[in-house]
C-alpha cells in the first residue's frame, strides 16, 4: 500500500472568480496505483465535489490527461510511485491551451475544431474494389503510429506554438493528417497537402518536441509533421517559405557542407526580410558577430566534397 | 425542444454505425452521448473483428461456430445475417479507411481467436477498436452528423404508446433539453460496472438498459454475462484472446496446459475454446487449489516475437499493471467481467420489443443495437471479434429502418413540460442531505454480482444477491450528492447512473434465477446440464412496480438443430 | 580527457563567441578538442524534412569521424546533440538501415559501426569532469548573480532519445551554475521552445516565444540568461531587440552562451569569451562578477 499526496486545482465558475489549490492526503493506495487511481479516490471518498473526466482507467479512451507537476500526462498512465517515490507532493492541473470549465475539466473545442480543421477522413478516388484495397502491409503498421492517438489532448495542452498563436493546427490534428495523407487508399493527397501548407499548418511547427514527449501513445507528433513537411515538398507544394527554408538549407549544406545562415533567410524569406533586418544585421556585423557577406567569408568543411558526392547520390536516389 | 427524425443514444461503434446509415437515407439524425465518441468504450476491444474472407472459411462455418459457441441460444436468422451481411461492413469499414494489418499479398490479414480453429479475425495490431471507432467518426465528421457531445440522457418520452424522444442533461452547463425524435436507437453498451471487478470502462453503467426498461422494453437473455478468460487481477483490465489465438497457453500452478484435460471438453481447441469454456475451467482450477492467488498463468514466452509485433497494448498493460514482461515470464490472470449478451430484446431490424399477453410487440419509435440491445446473435455465449462486427452491422441494419420508420410516420406530440418533472427530480436530489455516497453503493452492488452472478451460480446464492441487491437499493434514497453546482457536476451523474444500474443487477439476478439449467455463460451448480427441453428459449424480463417479471420468447432455429458442445 | 569536438554550423557563424569561448575554457579544463574538421551539419532538423536518409548519412559521417578517433563526439549545441543522437540510436538499432547508410558512405572512405557517445560540454562537465571539480577550478565565483538557465529543447527532448537529464524537471544547468557559485533561477518557461525555428514563418509567435521567456525570467529577478544552444541564443540575443516590440516590454536581458558562463567563472576576461559580440551588453553581469 501506498500514500499519495495531492495538489490539485479547483476552479468552480459558479462560485469562484479565481481558482485555488486543494491539497488530499490519499492513503491505502494500492502499489501500482496511478494519478488516476488517487483522484477517483479523493472523488469517491474525500471530496465528492472534485471534477473531471476518466473512462477506461488503461490509456486507450483519452479522457484523463491533466498536467501533473506542469507537464501534460494521462493520469491512469501515470504511477505515484515513480512520481513520487517518496511520498512528494503531485501537482495536478487542467491542460493548458484550453479553458476551464470546472476542476480538472478543459473545454475540448479547440481539439476537436483543430481536428475537423484538417478533414481526417480519406477520400478514395473511384468505385472501390468488390473486396478490400490491396495495400502494403508495412504501410499500414507505419500508419499505427498516427493512428495510435486516442486524442486526449496532451500534446496541444503543451504544445509550444499554439500558445502564442491560436490560428496553428497543433500536433494531434497534424498527426492525423499524416495518417490519412499517408494513406495509399486517399486519392487526394495533393489537395490536403495544399491546404496543411497554409499558414497555420504544417510549417509553423516549431519542433520543440514536446508534443513528442508527452504523448502517452508514442504517436510522436512532430515525427509526423516532418512526415507531412517531406510529401508536400514531394508534391511540388514549395511555394512557402516553410518548404524553402528547408530546399535553400539542404542546398546551402551540400554546398560547404556548413550552413550558411546568412543567406538562408534572405533566400527563404525574400530580400523584403532583408531590408526588414538591416538593423540589426548591419549592427550584428558591427560587432563582429556576423561576417559580412564577402566571398570567401562562408569556408567549407575539410571534407566538402565527400559531402557532395552524398548529397548527390542521395537526392539522385530518392529522385528515383 | 430540439428536433430529429432520428435520435442516437450513445457514441461509441454501434451509435455512430446507426447514425451514419440513418443520415444516409436521408434522416435527420443526431447523436447523444454522455462524452466525447471517441472515449466511447468500443475504443478498448483489442483484438479484432469477424470476417469470414477466407477461402478455406466460409460464413455458413462462421454462423455455424457463433451458433454453437451461443450454446444454441442465438437467434439464428440474426447470427446469418451478423456472418454473411457482415463481410460487406468489413470491407466498408476497409474502405473508410481502417488499417487492417494486412498479409504479403496486401490483404486483410486475419488472426485465430477463441471458438474457432479458423483465422477470421481482422485486426489492426491490438488496439483494432480504437481504430474503427475512430474511423468511424472521422467518416460522422465528414458525413457533418451532429454531435452532441457530453449530454447525459435522463429519460425517454413516450406519445401514445410510441418512443418520441428524451430528455438530456447537458454536462457542461447542468441544463435539461428536451429533444423530439419519431425514433431513438439506444446504443449505450454494456453495464459492465453492476459487476466489480470487470474490464469495463467506468462509464458503462447501463443506462440505456434501463431507459428501455422503465418505458416498457423487454429484456433478453440477462442472465448471459460474460466472464473473459484473461484480465488483470489488479483491476480487472483485459489481455486479449488474440494473445491466444496466437498460441498462448494457459498455466496452473503445477505448470500444466489444463485446458487440455478431457473433463473440460476442449480437447481439440484447448485454449482457443469458447469464452464461457475456458473462464469455468480456470475457475475450477482456482478452486481446486491450482491457481496462484486467485489466478492462473498466460505463458506468451513461446510466442515472443508475435506478442512484439502485434501486440503493444496488452505488453504494455501487463508490465505497468502486473510488473510483468510477458515476453520473459507468464503473466497472472483470471476471469473477469466482460460482457453482456443480453440486452433490450430487439428484432433483426433494430426494433424494441414490449410484454404483451403471452408474448411480445414491437414498441414503435424505439430501436437498439450493440451491447445494449439482445438481437440475439451470441446467445448464451458470444464469440471474440464477434461484438465489433454487431455494432456495426445491426447498428447499420437499425439506423436505415428507424429512418425509414421515422419517414413513414408524423411529428410526435409532446409538450416542454416534460423537462419540469426531471428538473424537479435532481433539484430533490440536491436537496437531500442524508450520508449515503453513491460510489460506495455501486461497490458493495459490484461484489454482490460478482460474488453471486458470475462464472457459477445456485438458487441459494440468487436468492441471497436479490435479497441484498434490494437492501442495498432500499438505501438510494439516502444517497447525496456533494456538488450542488450545474456545471458539469460528475458526482449528480454518479447517482443517476447507480439508479440505472440498480435496474441492471435485478434483471440479471430475476433472469439468471429464472434459467434453470446451465447453457453457455450460465452454469448452474444446482442445474449442471443443458436442457434443450425445456429450455431451448430465452428468458425476457419487463418492469413492473414489484420488480421484474419474467416471460419466456421462442429461439429462432433455421440450419442448426443443438448438439453436444464440444471444443 | 579528449573529445571529438563538432562545434556545428551556428557556433562557427553567427554566434562566434561559443566556439571562441570554448576553444578558451577547454584547455583550463583539462579537455583537449579534436576538431572534426569535415563534418557536415547535422540537418538541425530542417533538412530531415527533405530527406531523412540525407541527414542520417550526414550524420553517419560525422560519428564515423569520432568513431575512427575512438573518442566521445562532444557537441556545444544542443539541436546539434539532438539531431546527432537520433540518427545515432536508429544506425546503432538499426542494423539492417545502417548497413544502407553505410553503403553510401563507404565510398568516401567512412564506415559507422554504431554506439559512439554523443555529449554535450554540459554533460561533460557534470558527468566527466565532475562538478567538485569544476568547483574547485573557480577563480571569480559568479556570487550574487541571479542566473536563469534556457534549456533548448532537444538537449532534454525526447526522453527515449536523450534519456541524459529528467525532461520535466531537469537540473543539470542549475547545478553547474551552483558549482560556479551563482544562483539559478527557476521559472517554468526554462525547458520550453525559444521560437527560433519558425523565425521565418511565423516570426510574430516565435519572437512572442523567446518574449515570454525573457520576460518570465526577468520577472524572477534574473540578472541574465545562460543557454547551453546557440539557436537559442540567437532568438533571445540577436533578435532581442525585435522580440522586445512585438511583446511590448523593454527586455535588456542579457543571455549568456554556456561556455562564457564557465569562462568567467574560470577568471577568464570578457574579449577572450567574445562578449562584445552580443547585441544584448552584459556589462552590468560582467560588473557583479568583477570581469
Amino acid at each position: 500500500m501506498i500514500e499519495a499526496n495531492l495538489k490539485v486545482y479547483r476552479y468552480d465558475p459558479q462560485t469562484a472568480q479565481e481558482p485555488h489549490y486543494d491539497t488530499y492526503e490519499v492513503k491505502e493506495l494500492p502499489d501500482f496505483a496511478t494519478v488516476l487511481d488517487a483522484l477517483i479516490k479523493v472523488r469517491e471518498d474525500i471530496d465528492g465535489t472534485l471534477a473531471m473526466r476518466c473512462s477506461c482507467r488503461s490509456a486507450v479512451c483519452g479522457s484523463c490527461a491533466f498536467r501533473v507537476n506542469g507537464h501534460a500526462k494521462l493520469g491512469c498512465k501515470t504511477k505515484v510511485s515513480t512520481l513520487a517515490p517518496d511520498g512528494e507532493e503531485i501537482c495536478v492541473e487542467p491542460m493548458g491551451n484550453m479553458k476551464v470549465i470546472k476542476d480538472l475539466v478543459t473545454e475540448m473545442d479547440i481539439f476537436w475544431d483543430k481536428l475537423k480543421q484538417v478533414k481526417p477522413w480519406i477520400e478514395t478516388v473511384g468505385e472501390p474494389p468488390e473486396r478490400e484495397y490491396q495495400v502494403p502491409a508495412a504501410k499500414m503498421v507505419e500508419l499505427q503510429q498516427p493512428m495510435n492517438c486516442i486524442m486526449c489532448g496532451a500534446c496541444v495542452s503543451d504544445c509550444t506554438v499554439l500558445e502564442e498563436d491560436s490560428k496553428f493546427l497543433a500536433p494531434a490534428a497534424l498527426a492525423k493528417a499524416y495518417r490519412v495523407v499517408g494513406d495509399p487508399r486517399h486519392g487526394k493527397t495533393k489537395e490536403w497537402l495544399t491546404d496543411l501548407s497554409e499558414e497555420g499548418g504544417i510549417w509553423d511547427c516549431t519542433r520543440c518536441l514536446e508534443c513528442v514527449e508527452v504523448c502517452p501513445k508514442d504517436v510522436a507528433p512532430m515525427d509526423q509533421i516532418i512526415k507531412l513537411r517531406e510529401q508536400a515538398i514531394e508534391e511540388g507544394l514549395t511555394d512557402n517559405i516553410g518548404a524553402k527554408h528547408v530546399l535553400h538549407f539542404t542546398e546551402s549544406v551540400a554546398h560547404t557542407g556548413v550552413l550558411d545562415e546568412r543567406m538562408l533567410p534572405i533566400k527563404a524569406a525574400g530580400w523584403g526580410w532583408a531590408v526588414k533586418n538591416a538593423g540589426i544585421a548591419i549592427k550584428a556585423t558591427l560587432k563582429g558577430k556576423i561576417k559580412p557577406l564577402l566571398p570567401g567569408s562562408h569556408p567549407s568543411v575539410t571534407e566538402v566534397q565527400d559531402v557532395r558526392r552524398i548529397h548527390e547520390e542521395l537526392e539522385e536516389g530518392k529522385r528515383k | 425542444m430540439i428536433e430529429y427524425d432520428v435520435l442516437v443514444i450513445g457514441g461509441g461503434l454501434a451509435g455512430m454505425s446507426a447514425a451514419l446509415h440513418a443520415g444516409e437515407v436521408g434522416a435527420s439524425v443526431a447523436m447523444v452521448s454522455k462524452v466525447y465518441p471517441t472515449r466511447s468504450h468500443s475504443a478498448a476491444a483489442q483484438g479484432g473483428i469477424n470476417a469470414a474472407l477466407g477461402i478455406e472459411d466460409s460464413w455458413e462455418v462462421h454462423a455455424y461456430e457463433t451458433v454453437k459457441g451461443s450454446d444454441f441460444l442465438g437467434d439464428q436468422d440474426a447470427i446469418e445475417i451478423l456472418c454473411r451481411d457482415g463481410i460487406q461492413d468489413v470491407f466498408a469499414l476497409e474502405h473508410w479507411g481502417v488499417i487492417f494489418d494486412r498479409n504479403e499479398e496486401g490483404n486483410i490479414h486475419m488472426r485465430g481467436f477463441g471458438g474457432t480453429d479458423k483465422s477470421r479475425t481482422c485486426h489492426v495490431g491490438d488496439m483494432t477498436g480504437q481504430t474503427i471507432l475512430h474511423v468511424m467518426y472521422e467518416r460522422l465528421l465528414r458525413m457533418n452528423v451532429k454531435s452532441y457531445d457530453e449530454w447525459f440522457v435522463t429519460t425517454l418520452l413516450m406519445e401514445e404508446g410510441a418512443c418520441c424522444g428524451a430528455v438530456a442533461m447537458d454536462i457542461t452547463s447542468g441544463k435539461l433539453e428536451v429533444f423530439k425524435a419519431k425514433a431513438v436507437i439506444i446504443c449505450t453498451g454494456g453495464c459492465g460496472r453492476v459487476y466489480e471487478p470487470s474490464t469495463n470502462g467506468l462509464i458503462v453503467t447501463g443506462d440505456g438498459l434501463s431507459l428501455a426498461y422503465r418505458v416498457g422494453a423487454l429484456l433478453m437473455d440477462m442472465e448471459m454475462v460474460q466472464y473473459h478468460p484473461t484480465t488483470l487481477p489488479a483491476n480487472g483490465f483485459l489481455i486479449t484472446e488474440g494473445a491466444r489465438g496466437e498460441g498462448a497457453y494457459l498455466l496452473n500452478s503445477e505448470g500444466e496446459r489444463f485446458m487440455q484435460e478431457e473433463r473440460y471438453g476442449a480437447t481439440t481447441l484447448e485454449e482457443k475454446a469458447s469464452r464461457d469454456v475456458v473462464s469455468r475451467a480456470e475457475t475450477i482450477e482456482i478452486q481446486e487449489g491450482r491457481g496462484i492467488d486467485g489466478c492462473v498463468l498466460l505463458d506468451c514466452r513461446h510466442i515472443k516475437d508475435r506478442i512484439l509485433e502485434a501486440f503493444h497494448q496488452i505488453s504494455e498493460l501487463a508490465i505497468d499493471y502486473a510488473g510483468v514482461d510477458i515476453t520473459q515470464d507468464p503473466l497472472p490472470i483470471r476471469p473477469g467481467m466482460h460482457y453482456m449478451m443480453g440486452g433490450i430484446k430487439t428484432d433483426i431490424d433494430g426494433r424494441c420489443y414490449r410484454h404483451n399477453g403471452d408474448g411480445s410487440e414491437p414498441l414503435p419509435g424505439l430501436y437498439s443495437a450493440g451491447e445494449a440491445a439482445c438481437v440475439s446473435a451470441h446467445g448464451a455465449n458470444r464469440l471474440g471479434g464477434n461484438s465489433l462486427l454487431d455494432c456495426v452491422t445491426f447498428g447499420r441494419k437499425a439506423g436505415v429502418h428507424a429512418a425509414e420508420y421515422a419517414s413513414s410516420i408524423n411529428s410526435p406530440n409532446i409538450s416542454e413540460a416534460v423537462i419540469e418533472v426531471e428538473e424537479q427530480k435532481i433539484v430533490d436530489l440536491f436537496a437531500r442531505s442524508t450520508n449515503e455516497r453513491a460510489p460506495a453503493l455501486r461497490l458493495e452492488m459490484g461484489e454482490i454480482m460478482h460474488t453471486f452472478t458470475g462464472v457459477f451460480r445456485e438458487e441459494a446464492g440468487l436468492l441471497e444477491a436479490e435479497r441484498r441487491i434490494h437492501a442495498v437499493r432500499e438505501r438510494y434514497p439516502e444517497v447525496s450528492v456533494h456538488d450542488k453546482g450545474r456545471v458539469f457536476n460528475t458526482d449528480l451523474l454518479a447517482v443517476l447512473e447507480l439508479d440505472f444500474m440498480f435496474d441492471c443487477a435485478e434483471t440479471i439476478i430475476a433472469s439468471a434465477l429464472a434459467r434453470k439449467e446451465s447453457r453457455g455463460a450460465h452454469t448452474r451448480t444446482d442445474y449442471p446440464e443443458r436442457d434443450d427441453e425445456n429450455w431451448l428459449k430465452h428468458v425476457a424480463v419487463y418492469h413492473t412496480p414489484d420488480g421484474p417479471a419474467v416471460t419466456y420468447l421462442p429461439v429462432t432455429i433455421t440450419k442448426w438443430q443443438p448438439e453436444a458442445r464440444q471444443y | 580527457m579528449r573529445v571529438a569536438y563538432f562545434p556545428g554550423c551556428v557556433a562557427k557563424g553567427n554566434c562566434p563567441e561559443l566556439n571562441q569561448a570554448t576553444q578558451k575554457i577547454a584547455p583550463l579544463l583539462g579537455i583537449e578538442l579534436v576538431e572534426l574538421t569535415g563534418a557536415p551539419c547535422t540537418g538541425a532538423g530542417v533538412l530531415q524534412a527533405q530527406n531523412p536518409v540525407l541527414a542520417d548519412t550526414y550524420n553517419a559521417k560525422t560519428l564515423a569521424l569520432a568513431e575512427e578517433l575512438d573518442l566521445p563526439l562532444m557537441t556545444i549545441c544542443s539541436t546539434c546533440i539532438g539531431c546527432l543522437r537520433k540518427s545515432n540510436q536508429k544506425l546503432s538499432e538499426d542494423e539492417g538501415y545502417r548497413a544502407e547508410v553505410n553503403a553510401v558512405l563507404k565510398s568516401g572512405g567512412h564506415e559507422y559501426h554504431g554506439g559512439v557517445d554523443v555529449t554535450h560540454i554540459l554533460y561533460v562537465l557534470i558527468k566527466e569532469l565532475g562538478l567538485d571539480n569544476l568547483r574547485g577550478m573557480v577563480k571569480k565565483p559568479l556570487t550574487d548573480l541571479r542566473i536563469a538557465p534556457f534549456y533548448g529543447c532537444y538537449i532534454l527532448r525526447p526522453a527515449s532519445i536523450m534519456g541524459i537529464d529528467d525532461p520535466d524537471n531537469p537540473t543539470s544547468m542549475e547545478r553547474v551554475i551552483e558549482a560556479l557559485g551563482g544562483t539559478p533561477v527557476d521559472y517554468y518557461g526554462k525547458t520550453r521552445c525559444c521560437g527560433f525555428p519558425i523565425g521565418l514563418e511565423n516570426e510574430e509567435a516565435s519572437f512572442k516565444m523567446a518574449g515570454k521567456h525573457i520576460g518570465e525570467a526577468k520577472d524572477k529577478g534574473a540578472d541574465c540568461m545562460v543557454t547551453p544552444c546557440p539557436l537559442c541564443h540567437m532568438n533571445l540575443d540577436l533578435q532581442q531587440p525585435g522580440v522586445s516590440q512585438v511583446v511590448g516590454r523593454q527586455l535588456d536581458m542579457p543571455v549568456l552562451h554556456l561556455p562564457q558562463m564557465v569562462g568567467l567563472a574560470l577568471g577568464l576576461s570578457p574579449k577572450e569569451l567574445g562578449f562584445s559580440k552580443h547585441i544584448i551588453s552584459a556589462q552590468g553581469v560582467l560588473a557583479k562578477v568583477g570581469a
